[in-house]
């Protein structure tokens, strides 16, 4: 399963997370302690970037990142 | 005309020739649906022909959201351009209702059968649409309905791009020049899940409870069932991104009825569901 390649490949990064496949579409689910932040953002610029390159090389078209209910965050 | 607005020589002599091609058919009834194209195609079929001789018609259907016929009335009004509203029942029609890749064909179909007929009772020598020179290269099933029906494009026909219908649309004064284009609400539903009217109400509520929370600029909701995805362009994607304000984000959305929420990382895409359904490039 490509998700599980991903999450693999996310995880060796160090960003704790779980993926979700749906086709092509790839949902990342941040991890007990939420995504890694940097500059205050649930992932910085260059964050984002890497996620959708390794996305990209495990076959997915959209990677998107779900944001968890208010009450996960505090 | 605002004279005062530097237009590229490309674009006013593409409006130059549209507005040839007006002149040549005498008469037009312009399907509307108060976007960019279409609310400068027909301002300017007003503007050369005189109202008499426009009829604009907007389709109402649970697909066409109530804030863009709102935008669309108001066009309407401001700019004198006669309006008729009539209703679609694509959505009775399983073939679209089923969502497949060619969905458009059958509501196009449906727009331009009840359309083409009304032009001719009313003695409109032409039926055209707003597709403009760029759609072309795009994956628009809805084109051959329109070839079928003999509805014209000549935005395209003229060569118009986008860019040049806004800085046209900017110089008339018309407030869509930068309005981002909005598709009808099916389109934020993957190609081969079912369109229903609760699933498309769904959308447009939490599309505009994303616009109340401030976001302008262009905004999808992809509804992928329990999961609702979020489209931004790249600088509302950085605003939104951090933790609190990415919480109200989530939060209005689910107030509109989606149990999860997500952030795609890439950002607004055009036409994002024909990339992830396989019919167009990534």
């Amino acid at each position: 399963m490509k998700a599980n390649a991903f999450e693999a490949a996310l995880r060796a990064e160090g960003i704790d997370c779980t993926v979700e496949e749906r086709d092509a579409l790839a949902v990342v689910v941040p991890g007990g302690d939420g995504m890694p932040r940097a500059g205050g953002a649930v992932l910085d610029a260059a964050q984002r970037a890497l996620v959708l390159r390794l996305g990209r090389e495990h076959g997915f078209t959209h990677v998107a990142v779900e944001l968890p209910p208010p009450a996960a965050r505090v | 005309m605002n004279d005062a607005i530097d237009l590229p020589a490309a674009a006013r002599d593409k409006e130059a020739r549209l507005v040839d091609w007006l002149r040549a058919r005498g008469s037009v009834l312009v399907g509307f649906s108060g976007g960019v194209d279409s609310a400068y195609l027909a301002c300017v079929a007003v503007e050369v022909l005189g109202a008499p001789r426009v009829l604009a018609v907007i389709g109402r259907s649970p697909s066409y959201p109530a804030e863009q016929w709102e935008r669309a009335l108001e066009i309407a009004r401001r700019f004198a351009v006669p309006v008729l509203e009539v209703d679609t029942h694509e959505m009775d029609d399983p073939r679209y209702a089923a969502n497949p890749t060619t969905r458009c064909y059958y509501c196009k179909g449906e727009l331009w059968s009840l359309l083409s007929p009304l032009a001719r009772e009313r003695g409109l020598a032409a039926v055209v649409d707003g597709t403009n020179a760029d759609d072309l290269a795009d994956w628009r099933p809805g084109a051959q309905a329109a070839r079928e029906h003999g509805v014209a494009s000549p935005l395209a026909d003229v060569g118009m791009t986008k860019a040049e219908i806004r800085a046209l649309s900017r110089a008339r004064g018309l407030p869509t020049w930068d309005q981002p284009s909005s598709p009808c609400l099916s389109s934020r539903i993957p190609y081969g899940t079912a369109v229903t009217p609760e699933r498309l109400r769904r959308i447009e509520r939490a599309e505009r409870a994303l616009r109340e929370l401030g976001i302008a600029g262009d905004l999808r909701v992809r509804d992928h069932g329990d999961l609702a995805r979020i489209e931004l362009s790249g600088e509302a994607l950085e605003h939104w991104l951090a933790p609190v304000r990415a919480a109200r984000l989530a939060g209005a959305v689910r107030e509109a009825g989606f149990d999860r929420v997500a952030l795609d990382l890439r950002g607004f895409r055009s036409g994002s569901l024909n990339v992830l359904g396989g019919v167009t490039a990534a």
